[in-house]
């Protein structure tokens, strides 16, 4: 009976947290789609987020990129020779590569980076009663400390896993010359005809879902800080956990979508 | 904070402008940028208008050099000032400052707050100061 009481109550729990994820991005998205939102604070907020989460990052983005990317394409190409699959080079790029390979990848750095800075500096802001000021001179929580760094999270994951693509899909143009004796025309040609547009834009919109929810998930988490100082550890991992979950779940139902 | 300050917020929402130990600068955010959040939330003032307005308001305070610098960087004067020039940004502001020598304590008496109350007067419609009966002394003849 314990057992089961237990379940029941995590379940109840998980699902509570659940539902006031769901209901707080649709509060957020109701904003984001609103002129009112919008003015020369949150503009200024947007254009420091951007530049935080995809222009810093970029010198460490394109290093591993580089290195990760062109070892990973030379293995996947060696192994498509060995196994006299040398056909399928333009759909494993396309179709692997590309659209479920880079956003991951993207996804993965951009949380450890950002989303885990956001979800501390919300709880820090909650801590040091910095919400309340806002409060206190009207400046609305959503507007300009959500919507900013949620349209950053959209924006920075679309632009920065078509980037991790671009490295790619380079790497490839060498590999393709090392490995088969492919020409650049050749190897543009395979990677054109593998296209499928319903994949590009199943990716694109996996993107757009990761960037929306790795940055709502630590804000919602970060503001669930109490005016302590040990709850700022508390509410990152939790919120770092979610996040995890969020990845996954999505991932999952993008991989259900190709499927169907 | 004080029953009468919440009472004074609430029934003066739109122009209260409070400076309170309890109502801190941004942390993560340069002097400048808290002063010019204001005007840019509230009038949508351009950014770059609304450094230079922030710059102008410190420089007359002879605090010019502390526009880049964050909270945690400020003595308790500087952090003073800043809060009293971001409360005067809110349009037609009533400035209510609570509890003054909690955000300076070593000061002595208020002469200093008067002094940057004046150098900005243009800034603000009025200006309350709230604090409790026991610093009456540091008030001198204001509290007689």
């Amino acid at each position: 009976m314990t057992i089961l009481e237990n379940i029941g109550r995590l379940t109840i729990t998980l699902m509570k947290s659940f539902a006031e994820t769901i209901s707080f991005a649709g509060k957020v998205l109701y904003r984001i789609f609103q002129p009112s939102t919008y003015n020369s604070a949150t503009r200024t907020v947007l254009v420091n987020q951007i530049y935080f989460t995809s222009v810093q990052i970029l010198p460490l983005f394109i290093t591993a990129s580089v290195i990760f990317g062109s070892l990973l394409i030379g293995i996947v190409f060696q192994l498509l020779k060995d196994l006299g699959l040398t056909q399928f080079i333009g759909n494993v790029l396309m179709g692997l590569i590309v659209t479920e390979l880079s956003p991951f990848f993207t996804v993965l750095l951009i949380t450890l980076r950002s989303g885990s800075a956001i979800n501390a500096e919300m709880a820090v802001m909650k801590v040091n009663k910095e919400i309340k000021t806002l409060e206190t001179f009207h400046i609305d929580v959503i507007n300009y400390l959500l919507v900013p760094r949620i349209i950053n999270g959209i924006i920075s994951l679309v632009l920065l896993s078509t980037l991790f693509s671009i490295v790619l899909m380079s790497s490839g143009i060498l590999f393709s010359r090392i490995i088969f004796g492919m020409n650049i025309d050749v190897y543009s040609n395979i990677l054109l005809n593998s296209a499928n547009f319903s994949d590009i834009v199943i990716a694109l919109v996996k993107c757009a879902c990761f960037g929306f929810f790795i940055t709502l998930i630590p804000i919602h988490f970060g503001l669930r800080a109490s005016h302590e100082l040990t709850s700022i550890p508390i509410v990152v991992s939790r919120g770092m956990v979610s996040v995890f979950t969020a990845i996954l779940i999505i991932e999952v139902l993008s991989l259900i979508t190709k499927l169907i | 904070m004080d029953k009468g300050l919440q009472k004074f917020l609430r029934t003066n929402q739109r122009q209260a402008a409070p400076v309170s130990i309890d109502i801190p600068l941004i942390s993560n955010q340069e002097v400048w940028l808290n002063i010019a959040l204001i005007k840019q939330y509230h009038e949508n003032m351009p950014r770059g208008e609304a450094e230079h307005v922030a710059i102008n308001a410190l420089q007359r305070l002879g605090l010019g050099d502390i526009a880049f610098k964050r909270n945690p960087d400020l003595t308790n004067e500087e952090r003073f000032c800043a809060m009293l020039i971001r409360a005067s940004m809110v349009r037609d502001a009533l400035v209510v400052i609570d509890r003054p020598f909690k955000i300076i304590p070593h000061l002595k008496d208020v002469d200093y707050i008067f002094q940057a109350l004046k150098k900005i007067e243009d800034f603000y419609s009025s200006c309350h100061i709230y604090d409790y009966e026991w610093v009456a002394e540091k008030y001198g003849a204001l509290c007689q």
